[in-house]
């Protein structure tokens, strides 16, 4: 039976970007493939800041659907495909909660909160996310930061807040909030993306 | 000094999406016209998509993806395609494969034949050449192309149309994509009704490309694609 789906594409796995590019000229089984290695990154990721399977799911639906729409003007350039998804994933996961209004107390957010320390590894995504980094890690970085830059990063990252309501919520000045976070990411991209492209 | 006309230090906090709508706007303004800022923020970007490794992994239900494919279905029936289309034209018995293209590009070149092409995917020509649909981009929305490639890769042909026309400071440039790698295949101008036939120049055969783009770039061309993308396509190599 044909499922309409290309036995090249089956058996050569295309790079991302040699997906979106078929994605852009309409190819179903490249939006299906693309789905298959991301639909569980998105969904995580959309889960931790919604906490609501059923939006969850809404969202990852919309993510791709995103995709399929604006498969043309992806530029690999600026971003990779992981990374795109990630950022089109929050952006309309935090758009929600915003609307939603639905913010938990503030009161002591960590990220071994949001983010389990014994949760398996995600091998699978490992092998479908583009570079050599891993969840682990990711984690180690994020765990060398101290504990009120994780604090505010986490609040930003998963939660949707903005530094003025991370200030509010944490009742620390602006622009000590601001610091932390400019602080944070800097280690994190040294850890994360300038270490690594050096090694 | 230098960093007073730069928002580098407000690029973390933008990357997470955590600046007030006001501040936001301010920074999205100043990165329209800075590379150096876009460039320090494509870094921060790539920071916030690795911190989603983070997140407790979960798994949507099963009945997602049928789902998603329903819906995309739904959009635009008639744009979703699964298998080419393979044209079944006379064989040629001879012929330099420079000759075929050039016979391929003066075919298409009909209108109404290229009214057909442009409905679809990819046209498998004799002895194995291929003639591909380009796909535009907003900033391009009228703009069509395809991509002939002879059956060895050695030599290939791009023809555009209706491409906007640019300044004398800018010009189009194709770009062959492998691995992620944008290798320049030629840089460009349109005529008066955004029409242009070349020869695609490829220090390698062009089978093992991916992907074509074209971009527009300062005029001479660049090092790497640094301007708007009108023109995106798969070369369907594998």
């Amino acid at each position: 039976m044909n499922d309409g789906f290309s036995p090249v594409l089956k058996k050569s796995k295309p790079d991302d970007f040699h997906l979106i590019t078929l994605i852009a000229q309409s190819r179903q089984d490249a939006i299906n493939e693309l789905y298959e290695r991301y639909n569980r990154l998105v969904f995580s990721v959309a889960f931790a800041i919604v906490g609501d399977r059923s939006v969850a799911e809404e969202i990852t639906l919309d993510v791709f659907v995103q995709v399929w729409q604006r498969a043309a003007s992806y530029r690999p350039e600026l971003a990779k495909v992981s990374t795109w998804l990630i950022a089109i994933t929050r952006h309309h996961a935090i758009d929600i909660l915003r609307w939603q209004r639905s913010r938990p107390e503030a009161s002591s957010v960590n990220w071994e909160d949001i983010s389990p320390q014994d949760g398996p590894l995600l091998h699978n995504l490992e092998e479908q996310i583009e570079g050599t980094l891993n969840k682990e890690q990711v984690r180690k970085a994020v765990a060398q930061l101290p504990e009120e830059q994780r604090e505010a990063l986490a609040l930003a990252y998963f939660k949707g807040y903005t530094q003025s309501q991370i200030s509010a919520a944490l009742k620390q000045p602006l622009g000590t909030i601001k610091t932390r976070i400019r602080l944070a990411m800097q280690k994190l991209r040294k850890l994360l993306v300038e270490d690594l492209d050096g090694s | 000094m230098m960093e007073e006309m730069h928002v580098l230090e407000s690029l973390p906090a933008y990357a997470l999406g955590s600046l007030d709508a006001a501040e936001a706007q301010v920074i999205a303004q100043h990165l329209a016209g800075c590379h150096i800022c876009r460039s320090e923020l494509n870094a921060f970007q790539e920071v916030a998509g690795q911190l989603a490794l983070t997140a407790p992994q979960a798994e949507p239900s099963h009945n997602l993806k049928p789902r998603l494919m329903e819906r995309i279905q739904s959009l635009s029936p008639s744009r979703s395609r699964t298998e080419p289309w393979r044209f079944a034209g006379p064989g040629l018995s001879v012929g330099a494969i420079v000759g075929l293209v050039l016979i391929a590009t003066l075919a298409v070149s009909n209108l109404l034949l290229w009214q057909r092409f442009n409905q679809l995917e990819v046209l498998a020509g004799p002895l194995g050449m291929r003639a591909i649909a380009v796909q535009n981009t907003d900033a391009a929305p009228n703009a069509s192309g395809f991509v002939v490639i002879s059956a060895d890769g050695q030599n290939g042909v791009l023809v555009v149309d209706e491409l906007p026309a640019l300044d004398a400071q800018h010009e189009y440039q194709l770009w062959l994509v492998r691995n992620g790698n944008n290798t320049s295949a030629a840089v460009f101008s349109v005529d008066g009704s955004g029409y242009r036939g070349m020869r695609i120049e490829a220090p390698h055969t062009l089978l093992v490309y991916s992907s074509v783009r074209v971009t527009i770039e300062p005029t001479g061309g660049s090092a790497y694609p640094t301007g708007e993308q009108v023109l995106i396509g798969s070369l369907f190599n594998p």
